[in-house]
């Protein structure tokens, strides 16, 4: 497979640019409550001026803002890379929009309920002129408490979303109980252990709390708690498993990866796609860890929907951070390990047909 | 050479008939070298192309709507309700206009105002070019690129197959050979006779800019460090023989070029706002803009090659004198 990374490129042609444009990537299942969230960005006083993309052809101004209408329109390369489809709308969209005068504060980008997220988010690194220009702020993926476990159980597109989601915002949390909630919460933390989850009612929360986040900026990749991936038993977010070693008591095989006849507030069940959390305490031999890295990236990227890393490399003061979106790889040495700092190397993959063990065996082989 | 600064991103950079320069603008004006101002777009000037007659320039905004600018004034050829017009391209040869918004593109006859003729895409058209008589239009797509007959209303069109999606597109002056640029930084081009296939790859980046020169035997492209040229000489054109990079700079990207389409000179934008001009039988390249900035975003030399337009991103933009 012939794949193109030309991000080490592009820094050496273009002039650094600190002033690059934040785009945040709105996903959702239909009834999830963007329409709500894009209405408040319009017509709130933010004092900013956004350009809004939507799923609907033609254009219009509110204010000071920009609605603009594509069509999703999915290019795969003919290098037949999965890495490299990316969403040819964004594109012309983009470019135009950086022609304009003036420019924006911020762009959000709806997808449709049933988009990938994955070539949306790929775009902002393997086009060009929308790296040169613009950043990928973060994918925010809005669920309805109400309907999100029927919907995680019917639909993939339901469950890549919220897998590929640098923040999930848990919408209609009025029209469910709090023990409903800490349901639905544990099985998004099963599907995503590294996004934060907001609780909203009727989309209500602050601007600034969901845009210009720099999800992607490896200098804030501050923590990474592998503990969210499964929590102890008897706690919140505790998803069972066949680690337990106690009796569900069900009464029903599992079936995974099919749908299941059980209704929206049923049990926890491990979906097809979930996180794993890899941790060693002990430093970590570097050039093994990047080899086994990318290896593991190039034969199972498809499969990889993201992934971010901390790692105490053996002989460096500095922590090693990373993060994936399928191939797509970015790494480098952060800020050095505090005095006080537990030094150890955490990781979490989400995807899915990962093998825990295998991955877990890989990785604890790269110590030093 | 002379130097303005505008306050919104260049689109395109023109030199009309009578060799005077025009630029086409982010903030949707069109700003003549005489002073004159045309504000035609509600929103930015996407595409811009010479009118078929040399007189003014036709551009396309985010408004949807394509518009004729001279000095004196502007009027209005289309309006595609908001759809963004993503490209636009004039003959003058058949003196037709071509414009595409979205998965349609139309042509109109200026001479005609009740003519008009719409092309559907399965996808999004990124560019059209019109063949050397003006006959045919060429629309660059996702999958390859249609070429249609320019006049006849219901056809199907010929689909020239090539996976991946086509940004850019151009016709060799001589009508034989179709180029295209893709989103996977190479070119294809099809030798249209016999649609022979031409992979033209080993480009490092995005190829935004590609122009024929010196009668059509050379071809230039952005997307290296350097210009790239292929030679177009032949019932083969480029097959089987290599291209030059002139100019080429470690650390820097050309990402517009320009030329005179009968003679030698040949011009480069950069994407450190550098631009550079050069005689290509004499060399060497000249420093036209010496100064960094924002990338250059639209270059043009005029037809007798005497005069280079260009702008930046930033809205900086000039006109110098080639002629030494």
């Amino acid at each position: 497979m012939d794949c193109l990374f030309p991000f080490a490129w592009f820094a050496t042609i273009y002039p650094p640019m600190t002033d690059k444009i934040p785009v945040t990537v709105l996903t959702g299942y239909l009834g999830a409550g963007k329409t709500t969230l894009l209405n408040r960005i319009l017509t709130e006083d933010h004092g900013k001026k956004y350009a809004v993309i939507v799923n609907e052809f033609g254009e219009i101004g509110i204010d000071n803002d920009l609605v603009v209408g594509a069509d999703e329109e999915v290019f795969e390369m003919n290098n037949g890379c999965v890495c490299c489809t990316v969403r040819g709308d964004l594109i012309r969209v983009l470019s135009g929009l950086m022609k304009r005068k003036g420019g924006f504060d911020a762009i959000i980008v709806e997808t449709t309920g049933l988009a990938d997220p994955g070539p949306v988010a790929q775009t902002f690194f393997m086009d060009e002129d929308v790296a040169a220009r613009t950043r990928l702020d973060s994918v925010t993926t809005l669920v309805d408490a109400k309907h999100v476990m029927q919907r995680l159980d019917d639909s993939k597109e339901a469950r890549e979303q919220v897998a590929f989601a640098d923040q999930i915002l848990l919408n209609k949390t009025d029209l469910v109980s709090e023990a409903e909630l800490a349901v639905v919460e544990a099985r998004l933390r099963g599907l995503n252990p590294l996004a934060p989850i907001r609780r909203t009612e009727r989309a209500k929360i602050a601007l600034d709390q969901i845009l210009d986040q720099n999800r992607f900026d490896l200098e804030r990749i501050t923590d990474i708690r592998p503990e969210f991936v499964n929590p102890a038993h008897g706690e919140d977010g505790h998803v069972h498993d066949e680690h337990c070693g106690h009796d569900h008591g069900h009464g029903h095989d599992h079936d995974h990866g099919h749908a299941h006849d059980h209704g929206p507030r049923g049990h926890a069940h491990q979906d097809d796609i979930r996180g794993i959390s890899l941790s060693l305490d002990r430093p970590i031999d570097g050039q093994a860890f990047t080899r086994w890295l990318d290896k593991l990236l190039a034969e199972q990227g498809p499969d990889i929907l993201r992934a971010k890393g901390i790692i105490e490399i053996a002989g460096e003061d500095r922590r090693l951070v990373f993060q994936a979106v399928h191939m797509i790889l970015e790494g480098d040495l952060q800020r050095e390990w505090g005095p006080n700092e537990r030094r150890w190397s955490r990781a979490v993959f989400i995807g899915r047909n990962l093998d825990e063990a295998n991955l877990k065996a890989g990785f604890e082989a790269c110590a030093a | 050479m002379t130097s303005r600064s505008f306050d919104a991103p260049v689109t395109a950079a023109l030199f009309d008939a009578s060799g005077q320069a025009a630029f086409a603008l982010g903030d949707g004006t069109v700003r003549f070298e005489d002073g004159s101002v045309a504000e035609v777009h509600d929103g930015a000037v996407l595409s811009a192309c010479l009118h078929p007659s040399g007189r003014g320039v036709v551009t396309g905004g985010d408004d949807g709507r394509v518009v004729w600018s001279t000095p004196d004034q502007a009027q209005e050829l289309a309006d595609a309700h908001g759809k963004w017009i993503d490209a636009v391209a004039g003959s003058p040869e058949s003196g037709l206009i071509a414009f595409s918004s979205g998965k349609t593109v139309t042509v109109l006859d200026p001479a005609d105002p009740h003519y008009r003729r719409d092309f559907v895409h399965e996808r999004s058209v990124a560019d059209i070019a019109f063949e050397p008589k003006g006959r045919k239009l060429a629309c660059a797509t996702y999958g390859g690129v249609a070429t249609w007959f320019a006049r006849i209303e219901t056809q199907k069109p010929t689909f020239l197959k090539w996976a991946g999606s086509h940004t850019r597109v151009l016709y060799a002056p001589d009508g034989a050979f179709l180029l295209s640029a893709m989103q996977e930084n190479q070119l294809h081009g099809w030798r249209l006779k016999d649609s022979k296939d031409l992979r033209m790859g080993g480009y490092p980046a995005k190829i935004r800019d590609m122009v024929f020169f010196d009668q059509g035997r050379l071809m230039a492209t952005s997307g290296a460090h350097g210009v790239v040229v292929w030679p177009f000489v032949g019932a083969g054109g480029p097959m089987g023989k290599e291209a030059s990079e002139l100019g080429f700079e470690e650390g820097v990207a050309v990402v517009r070029v320009a030329a005179a389409p009968r003679g030698p000179m040949l011009a480069a934008g950069l994407a450190d706002g550098r631009v550079w001009a050069m005689d290509v039988r004499t060399g060497p390249q000249r420093w036209i803009v010496a100064e960094r900035g924002a990338p250059v975003t639209a270059l043009a030399v005029r037809e007798d090659g005497g005069r280079l337009a260009w702008g930046r991103e930033d809205g900086e933009a000039g006109v110098a004198d080639l002629a030494t």
